[in-house]
């Protein structure tokens, strides 16, 4: 890029769904590119940043954001299971607060839930209705299958193995987030508005 | 960069990169490449993750003065970055307040397709497969060869002519004498762009 | 079926001990006796258990340019140029090494693991304790490795109190090096003849180890702790046996015993040829420079490289599947590259049928032709001239009615050449001949089922290649004295093997 390139950013323009009806707290951070489809209500509680590029589809049940989690680009938050079971639960996606879902996440819908403070690696694959516990890590690229329920604080390598990690940082790793996304609101131009009109 | 009246797939920098227009750059500002890089459709780098220690130049910078004075994505010459791929500067806690710090690569460095690269230095002449992740803050040094599928943790340092696989990657072998050519990327630099050239015999 | 992927293997003569001391100059007269006759010792099968060591892609191997001969990874000599850590990447000189093991003792690399382990990332299963700050592995109290080095030391004084000439006393460092390396090793063989005299003064009594301090420890039989742990645990708290393998210290059971693991260190080496002993790859020594001082690698200093393409004339030959139809021929591109900066005669010759329970059928169209010199690897130069090539490449292929000619190649390039072999796959059906053709005496055929990588197409060839080139470095002498453009004649003849495809096993 030439320093005469006056353009911040080059982002092409996506096919996108019908607009989702959202509710989201004031002080989230979500940008300008994120794409957030379907017919079903999505949440963004407080505090919560989502990134460029970042995919909510509620097409298939709500999708519930809570309290400063960080929700990076390319993911997929809600995306259709090739399971074609109903699902029991109102909700899609349900994402507690301090969650991390980082780049290239597919979550699938249908009452799946991520726990407290979770962190899912990048390419990270969630199958429907699957319920992570609180603080669990999964390592890049972990596979989760439908409807498995893990244990807090389980550490899920992508290689099968797991383990618990019972260290308990749970106060240091929330602050290190907070700390993430006083950061992030600063670098991300957010653009609330593009979505609730 | 002015448009081209015909347009092509790609754009085509005076220093010759080639820049797919389906490609996602956000914060082009943060981002420096060297000439002759192909960044193809759907890669995505970003640049907008810049160090927030020097606190003036964010958002409100005039792009015009002095860039890459907060460069969050440096990369080289002759760099190929294939279909899908993300650059993305590693972030982390740092003497108590969270900062990005910027993501280097050199030359002929290959970065396969859907792979995600938070790595804090790429030498030169590497090749990255495909679906790979390299975590965050790790260091790759130059002849390196990360095959596909590979995950390579956060930290980790991998020295010159290393093969790594594996999740998580560790080395599997060593660059032989006679593999130090193959990580050339001029000839596949021609094969892409607006006017491609088939690789030669 | 997993895809295929052409490739090109080849030997290196080091499978034969006899080749491997042959110098250029006879070379030639047996290189054309293997040809001529069928000589069973040198009919090569690359399915054969023995060619899984002999046979390299092309990268792997290096050329000795004194031997004029092709050197494998499995045949030089190594040498250790530079010892480093992979982690900070420092030198670890060899002093070092001997006391502190094979492993980095750098206290940062130390902490990377440790940071590792944290984050969860690596494999191990051991659990950094709540507060981060790691003990430092030297300070873990009673470890095998300090109880070996107090017993060693305890016995070695006990031998030199005993008898201080004698060969025990070098048991941690054999010493070979040392000047009374040979003093001891007679004296071990003699029979204590040399100082026999002074062994009968002393009889001093020897006495086994006896406190912690000597490295002395009671074996603990007691193991209701552990299998309480086991009960409390269960299945997740053991270690793996590989995680038991790789730790440092061993009798890892449980997975809290496990520590992070120093690096393994890494090395630079340089390598020789076998048998003339000269250097023919030798990497700088320092850890950060990645260049090299010396790499005759075999594909930049003599073997042409191969690639594979199949060559799309014949209808239905290059089916969707991938998968070569058996018996019904099909035509492959081979096409030569030439690295050397003189014109190379390659001579071809393949068995008219594969080796093995499935036999195809082979035929070079052009096993004999010349390639031209690897033109000056100026990047400039090859970028204004390509164009031209190009244009000359289109004509020539627009004149002539393009089709694969017994004796004539298919095409050629600046330094390549491409050739058209013609296949007859074999068909996979494994069924006993008819009785009428069984013959008295006739071998027990082979009708198991289909092993693995059987029905992969794989051509023995085998390549002979003439140049000339100026006379070689090392008589620089004599080529000084000699007039400068004096060309010697050189040679080179191997066996590679090809795999095309996979035959369809419908």
């Amino acid at each position: 890029m030439s320093s005469s390139n006056k353009r911040q950013s080059i982002l092409p323009r996506i096919q996108s769904g019908p607009k989702a009806p959202v509710n989201f707290s004031s002080s989230i951070t979500i940008a300008d590119s994120a794409q957030l489809t379907g017919n079903h209500t999505i949440n963004i509680s407080s505090e919560s940043v989502v990134h460029p590029r970042a995919k909510l589809d509620s097409a298939n049940g709500r999708i519930t954001i809570g309290r400063r989690c960080i929700v990076h680009e390319r993911t997929n938050i809600g995306a259709v299971s090739a399971d074609p079971t109903p699902s029991e639960s109102r909700d899609g996606v349900v994402v507690s607060d301090y969650a991390t879902v980082e780049v290239g996440v597919v979550i699938e819908s249908g009452g799946t839930v991520i726990g407290e403070g979770c962190h899912v690696g990048v390419g990270s694959r969630i199958g429907k209705g699957a319920q992570l516990g609180k603080h669990c890590v999964l390592t890049p690229k972990s596979v989760i299958r439908p409807g498995e329920v893990v244990p807090d604080f389980t550490v899920v390598y992508s290689n099968g193995t797991r383990r618990l990690d019972k260290r308990g940082m749970i106060d240091l790793k929330n602050k290190a987030q907070a700390r993430q996304i006083e950061v992030l609101r600063k670098l991300i131009p957010s653009n609330p508005a593009k979505f609730q009109s | 960069m002015s448009r081209k009246p015909v347009k092509g797939e790609y754009i085509e920098t005076d220093t010759g990169n080639k820049v797919a227009r389906k490609a996602v750059l956000v914060g082009t500002q943060h981002i420096m490449l060297g000439g002759k890089t192909v960044i193809q459709a759907d890669a995505m780098i970003r640049g907008d993750l810049a160090r927030t220690s020097q606190p003036s130049s964010t958002s409100g910078a005039a792009p015009g003065a002095a860039p890459g004075s907060n460069t969050a994505v440096a990369i080289g010459r002759y760099c190929f970055l294939s279909k899908g791929c993300c650059l993305r500067p590693p972030g982390r806690i740092y003497k108590g307040s969270f900062t990005y710090l910027p993501l280097r690569l050199g030359d002929h460095v290959f970065v396969g397709e859907g792979t995600v690269v938070q790595a804090a230095t790429v030498g030169s002449h590497v090749h990255i497969g495909q679906n790979v992740v390299i975590g965050e803050f790790a260091i790759i040094k130059d002849y390196v060869r990360v095959l596909d599928g590979a995950v390579v943790p956060p930290n980790m340092v991998i020295p010159s002519f290393s093969i790594v696989a594996g999740q998580p990657a560790r080395v599997v072998g060593e660059v032989p004498e006679g593999g130090h050519e193959a990580f050339e990327l001029r000839e596949l630099y021609k094969t892409v762009g607006n006017n491609p050239q088939p690789l030669p015999v | 079926m997993a895809s295929f992927t052409p490739y090109t293997y080849i030997q290196c003569p080091c499978h034969d001990s006899a080749v491997q001391g042959r110098t250029a100059d006879d070379a030639s007269p047996t290189v054309s006796h293997e040809l001529d006759e069928d000589d069973d010792d040198h009919a090569f099968d690359p399915r054969a258990h023995r060619s899984t060591f002999s046979l390299y892609p092309l990268e792997y191997l290096l050329y000795c340019d004194v031997c004029h001969q092709i050197r494998c990874p499995r045949c030089v000599s190594e040498e250790l140029v530079t010892i480093y850590c992979p982690n900070c990447l420092f030198e670890v000189g060899s002093s070092s090494l001997k006391t502190e093991g094979n492993r980095s003792t750098n206290p940062r690399a130390f902490f990377a693991q440790l940071q590792k382990l944290r984050y969860g990332e690596d494999q191990s299963k051991h659990v950094v304790s709540g507060d981060t700050s790691p003990t430092k592995p030297d300070s873990i109290p009673d470890t095998n490795k300090a109880r070996f080095a107090a017993l060693k030391s305890f016995y070695g004084s006990q031998t030199i109190n005993a008898n201080p000439s004698a060969g025990l006393s070098g048991l941690g460092d054999y010493g070979l090096s040392s000047p009374g390396a040979l003093t001891r090793i007679m004296s071990i063989y003699s029979g204590n003849n040399m100082n026999g005299l002074k062994q009968k003064n002393k009889h001093a009594i020897m006495r086994e180890a006896d406190s912690t301090n000597e490295g002395f420890r009671l074996v603990d039989l007691d193991e209701s702790s552990a299998i309480s742990q086991l009960r409390r645990d269960g299945w997740d708290g053991t270690a793996t046996s590989a995680q038991g393998k790789t730790q440092v210290e061993e009798g890892a059971q449980f997975a809290d015993q496990l520590w992070p693991i120093p690096y393994l260190l890494r090395t630079k080496r340089s390598k020789r040829c076998p048998v003339c002993r000269h250097i023919i790859s030798k990497p700088e020594p320092k850890v950060s420079n990645t260049r090299w001082r010396i790499r005759l690698a075999a594909n930049n200093n003599a073997i042409p490289t191969i690639s594979i393409k199949p060559l799309n004339l014949l209808p239905g030959s290059g089916s969707g599947s991938g998968l070569l139809n058996p018996l019904r021929p099909a035509q492959f591109l081979l096409t030569f590259k030439n690295p050397l900066f003189d014109d190379v005669k390659v001579t071809l010759a393949t068995p008219a049928t594969t080796p093995g329970r499935f036999a195809s059928r082979v035929t070079v169209l052009c096993p004999e032709f010349s390639i031209d010199a690897n033109p000056d690897n100026d990047m400039y130069l090859d970028d204004v001239l390509k164009d031209g090539e190009k244009e000359r490449q289109r004509q020539r292929g627009d004149e002539g009615i393009h089709q694969a000619e017994a004796g004539k190649i298919w095409d050629r390039g600046r330094n390549w050449v491409s050739i058209v072999v013609e296949v007859v796959p074999a068909s996979l059906r494994i069924e006993p001949p008819p009785a009428l053709l069984r013959k008295e005496g006739d071998p027990e055929q082979d009708l198991s089922p289909l092993r693995e990588d059987e029905d992969v197409l794989e051509i023995p060839m085998f390549v002979r290649l003439e140049w000339e080139s100026e006379a070689s470095h090392d008589q620089v002498g004599a080529a000084t004295t000699r007039d400068k453009d004096a060309k010697e004649k050189r040679e080179l003849a191997y066996w590679c093997a090809i795999g095309i495809g996979r035959i369809s096993q419908e």
